[in-house]
This record gives structure tokens, C-alpha cells and sequence, in this order.
């Protein structure tokens, strides 16, 4: 099938506002959301009265620099519901996310939440070419994810058959390309791959396929897999940033004219890149942590979010005639977050996680692979004699309750190996815990 | 009655069972009998010592996670259907067996879910010659 994709701008008033405009609109909603955010949530009006500062006093965007960082231990000190800022009434969805220690980030969305994020996701399915009349096939999971639900309800708002794959299953997802017509596929880039492979080795020619557009998200893409997939399945590929914390995917989406960045949605957030260390503010253009405020967030407004991500961000005009800042895919983090499946995953939490078993010690290495096409996660577990039985039945009973218990923590469901205690090598820094041996 | 075994959980990679072996042949713990099959990423190895303490020790010593257990040692006489014959007193009475191994010799191990006494008299009321650490060690 000959494809044809254009770049299409969903909101060119919006994304194609000048600078000023955009600026203009940035710090009324940041006004509004402080004032939000300081009525609805005990804790940033406590943190905002220590710090001195109240709502009143953000007269300029530079003023964002008196409010609050916002981390993930707040997040995770505030579980189930400390951040909401509207009666559980008006939330109308959930989503989680794990986080660095024994219970996940949640976050909630009003109705009005999930509006705002069906128009980022519609954007940066547009930027790739995307229109009402894709059939888009979901290939990530959905649960407590955001990616599945977020890309989903993004399409089908706009207008978009949706076919809810969901993960895994390589046959049935070529079945499905094939006899519905799929033209749009939504996928990790590494399952993309793998569906790739798996139909070439079916004998499928992907050049006479319907599917003509990629969207990747989930996990980084580098441009050589990118290059990759695009070649050998003749489809055009994008990839989207987003965080659960501060919304999920569709913060920043990569145009067609510019693929080595991604358009953040200026409208709907705040960005700031900080030095990781001090958290001091750098000039546009040097590499430094992603600091990001959701303007528009009702359920749950987060000011100053550390994303922990480093990058570097222009405001320069893009040939494709969006106006909103493009910041470099991000390849780098400040701490030690593995994405596995599109979910985050703290080793530490694994540490806190085994310190509750019964037979086993802290200790554990990890290792990543995606051979299979879908990352897969091995957990090597020291067995202590305390855990040790008789009967193979019972031991193979007992790791499936190690995966089991670390799965209700991470989301993600490892493989989990015992080994001889005192063989796992003792803490020589985060890094020796894991070993990363998927294919990019 | 019955006789002590060793249960050792063993990794699978080359050498670890070896190091098992090594570390109670230096505790002085002679080997009368072994059992480990084709499991996965780990096994159960067990081990019939003549000296189960020592070997247990220098085990448990080593960092290795071991267990001692009680298994029922039955010695057949030397004929042909003896073992079929002592396996089917277990089997009539409907009861399971965990795994079984031969020893040295005709001597073989049987392991049952809980109830290895009742087995033991089922197997001595058809004139099975049962064994205990004494017998077998002497």
C-alpha cells in the first residue's frame, strides 16, 4: 500500500501561537493552578506557608521558581489520595504507577482531566499523520498503565476505530493486522520489532500491508531502532513523552519535521529544566533535569514535578510551523528507574519488597532482556536455609509466592530465580544490582 | 525406624553440586546414597550420609541451604519383582510416593507425604527389611 502521511497540526491556533501568546496563556493557568492547587491540597499550602509564598505572589512565570518542588516520596507519603484536590466524586478514572518504595503512585482524573488528555494524545497522533480514518491497534496493555488507556481514548476521540489488542500474542496481533485492516499500530518499539520479526518470519511482505504509522511510547526509542522498523515494516514511526505523575503520555510527541525532539504541549504545561543537583534554573539550551507543572490538572494538580529525566529544550521555530518548545528525547535519568513494558520499576523497591519475605535474603540482581520481543525481568533471589524444603513442589510453591509478592508491588511480573545465599555480590552501588541486556 | 537424609538446594550451574560434595567429603561425611533429576533453575539433591551431623554442618558451614529429613530405608533382598513388590505395598494402601532412590547396594529410599511410620509397618508387615540409621551405618 502506498502511504502517504502528512504531518497534520490538529490545533493550529494553539500550537502554532506565538511565543508571547503562549507565555500569556502558560501564566494565567499557572495562576489558576496554584491558587488550585494551594485551596484543594493541605500539603502545598503547608509547604507554600513555610516557604513564604501564596498564590497571590506568582505575578510573572519566573515566579514558578518560589513554589515547591514536587518528588515522588510525596507522592508516595500522600497514597492513596492526599493529592487530590477534588471530592472522589468527580474523579472519574485512576491510574498508577510504582514507586521507589512498597506502595504505587496514584493518580486520579475528572472528566474534565481526561479531556485535556485525549487533545494531547489526538496532537501527537496527528503530528505523525494519524487521522479519523485510522484503524489504530492497541498493542500495549491497558490496566493501571497509562499508556493503554491514554493512546486509546487520545484516538478514539479522535475519531479513530480502535482495535484493543492489548499486549502479547504475536500471532493473533499479525491475525489482527492483517484481516481488520489496521493502519496505525501502538506499541512499545521493542514488541514492535518483535511483531515485525515474527511477520517477516510468517512471511508476511509488510510492504504490501495496510499498516502505515507507528506510534512508540513506553519505553525510549533510539533513532536506530526507529530507522529499523520504519525500513523494514514501511511504516513512519513516532515516539511521545509523558509521566503518570503528571498526566501519562502525550506531554511532548516528535513531529515529522524534526525527529530527534519532541513538541511539549505548552498550553497544558509548565516545563523548567533545573541542575539535578542544586535545583537551580538553566539557560534554554544546556542539558538538565525536566522539571514540569500540568496547567490544567483538576483531580490532580502537582506543582514542579521532578521528573528526574535529563534533557535540553529550544524554543527556535520548527519547520513545522508549531511554536511549542521541543525538547531532546530523553536518553538519560538522574536515579536508577528501569521501564519494563512501559511500567517503571525501582530496584530499590525490590529490596524492600524481599526484606518482608520469610526464607529469602535483601540481596538481588536483575536481568533485563527482551529477546522474546516483550522485556522480560529476572529477579535472582538468595534463598535462605530458613526457606528451604524438602519437596521441590514446595520450593517451586514458594518462588512463585516471591514473584507473586513482588509483583503486587512493581505491577510488572518478574521471573523469579533462587540461588545459593551468599552468592548474589553485596552492595557495590545500584548499578551492580542490574543488568540491562535488552537489544535497543 | 526411618533414616536421616540430607536435602541440599542446589543452583544449576556447572560445579555447584560438586562443591556440595567436596565440602562434606572434607567434613568426612561418606555418600551411601544420592538422588537429584532434571528440574530447572534449581534442584533438590539429596544426599544418605554416614555421618549425617558432620555433613549437615559443613554444609550449612559452606552457605549452602540444607535440610535433614526423615525417609524411609527399605533393604530388599537381591530377587528379581523385590522392588515392585515393596512398591506396591505402598501403592495399595493408595499413598503417593514423593520420590524414591536405591542406596548402595539393594537399599532403597522412599519418601511419602506425612504418614512414613504407617508405610514403614505396611512394608514390615509384607516382610520388607526396614533400616534405621544404626543398621545402615554400622
Amino acid at each position: 500500500m502506498t502511504s502517504l502521511n502528512n504531518d497534520t497540526i490538529l490545533n493550529p491556533d494553539i500550537e502554532c501561537a506565538s511565543r508571547e501568546r503562549i507565555r500569556e496563556i502558560q501564566l494565567a493557568k499557572l495562576q489558576r493552578q496554584v491558587k488550585h492547587a494551594y485551596a484543594n491540597v493541605a500539603w502545598y499550602r503547608e509547604r507554600m506557608d513555610e516557604m513564604g509564598v501564596a498564590p497571590d505572589d506568582i505575578k510573572t512565570l519566573d515566579d514558578v521558581r518560589r513554589l515547591p518542588f514536587t518528588d515522588k516520596t510525596v507522592l508516595r507519603d500522600t497514597y492513596p489520595y492526599g493529592l487530590f484536590a477534588v471530592p472522589l466524586d468527580d474523579v472519574v478514572r485512576l491510574h498508577a504507577s510504582s514507586g521507589t518504595t512498597g506502595k504505587p503512585i496514584v493518580v486520579g482524573y475528572t472528566k474534565g482531566d481526561l479531556d485535556v488528555w485525549a487533545e494531547c494524545i489526538a496532537r501527537i497522533a496527528s503530528m505523525a499523520g494519524v487521522t479519523s480514518r485510522d484503524r489504530v491497534q492497541m498493542s500495549f496493555g491497558y490496566g493501571m498503565f497509562t499508556g493503554g488507556f491514554g493512546l486509546h481514548y487520545g484516538c478514539e476521540h479522535m475519531g479513530c476505530m480502535m482495535i484493543p489488542a492489548s499486549s502479547g500474542n504475536t500471532e493473533r496481533q499479525l491475525m489482527m493486522i492483517n484481516d481488520y485492516g489496521s493502519t496505525v499500530l501502538i506499541a512499545t518499539p521493542s514488541y514492535a520489532m518483535h511483531i515485525c520479526e515474527a511477520g517477516e518470519a510468517a512471511g508476511i511482505d509488510w510492504s504490501k500491508s495496510t499498516l502505515r504509522v507507528g506510534l512508540f511510547g513506553g519505553e525510549p526509542c533510539t533513532p536506530a531502532l526507529k530507522r529499523e522498523i520504519e525500513s523494514r515494516m514501511h511504516i513512519v514511526c513516532t515516539d511521545n513523552y509523558g509521566l503518570t505523575e503528571v498526566m501519562g503520555p502525550g506531554v511532548s510527541g516528535e513531529c515529522l519535521s524534526s525527529r530527534h525532539q519532541q513538541h511539549i504541549a505548552e498550553d497544558h504545561f509548565l516545563w523548567e529544566i533545573v541542575d539535578p543537583k542544586t535545583g537551580e534554573p538553566l539557560p534554554e539550551g544546556e542539558e538538565g533535569e525536566l522539571v514540569l507543572t500540568p496547567l490544567d490538572k483538576e483531580a490532580f494538580p502537582v506543582l514542579r514535578y521532578r521528573t528526574h529525566d535529563l534533557t535540553r529544550i529550544t524554543t527556535e521555530p520548527c519547520a513545522c510551523g508549531r511554536t511549542h518548545a521541543r525538547m531532546d528525547k530523553v536518553r538519560t535519568r538522574t536515579d536508577d528507574m528501569l521501564i519494563i513494558r512501559g511500567t517503571n520499576v525501582f530496584p530499590s523497591e525490590i529490596e524492600d519488597v524481599l526484606a518482608g519475605i520469610e526464607g529469602v535474603s535483601p540481596h538481588y540482581h536483575i536481568v533485563v532482556d527482551n529477546e522474546t520481543g516483550l522485556d522480560r525481568m529476572t529477579v535472582s533471589v538468595e534463598l535462605l536455609p530458613e526457606g528451604m524444603h524438602d519437596s521441590f513442589e514446595k520450593m517451586e510453591a514458594f518462588t512463585k509466592r516471591v514473584a507473586d509478592t513482588l509483583t503486587n508491588t512493581l505491577l510488572v511480573r518478574p521471573r523469579v530465580k533462587l540461588v545459593q545465599p551468599g552468592t548474589i555480590a553485596r552492595s557495590e552501588g545500584k548499578t551492580k544490582h542490574v543488568e540491562d541486556l535488552r537489544r535497543k | 525406624m526411618s533414616i536421616s537424609q540430607i536435602s541440599v538446594f542446589i543452583e544449576s550451574k556447572p560445579g555447584m553440586l560438586k562443591e556440595a560434595l567436596d565440602v562434606m567429603a572434607a567434613a568426612g561425611a561418606n555418600i551411601r546414597g544420592y538422588s537429584a533429576s532434571d528440574t530447572g533453575d534449581f534442584g533438590i539433591v539429596r544426599f544418605v550420609v554416614d555421618n549425617t551431623d558432620a555433613g549437615l554442618t559443613a554444609l550449612t558451614d559452606a552457605g549452602f541451604a540444607a535440610k535433614v529429613k526423615p525417609v524411609i530405608c527399605v533393604h530388599l533382598k537381591d530377587d528379581p519383582g523385590e522392588l515392585s513388590r515393596a512398591l506396591g505395598v505402598v501403592a495399595r494402601a493408595g499413598i503417593n510416593l514423593e520420590y524414591t532412590y536405591s542406596l548402595v547396594g539393594t537399599y532403597i529410599c522412599l519418601q511419602v507425604k506425612d504418614d512414613l511410620e504407617a508405610v514403614e509397618k505396611l512394608l514390615e508387615r509384607e516382610s520388607f527389611e526396614l533400616v534405621n540409621d544404626n543398621d545402615f551405618f554400622e
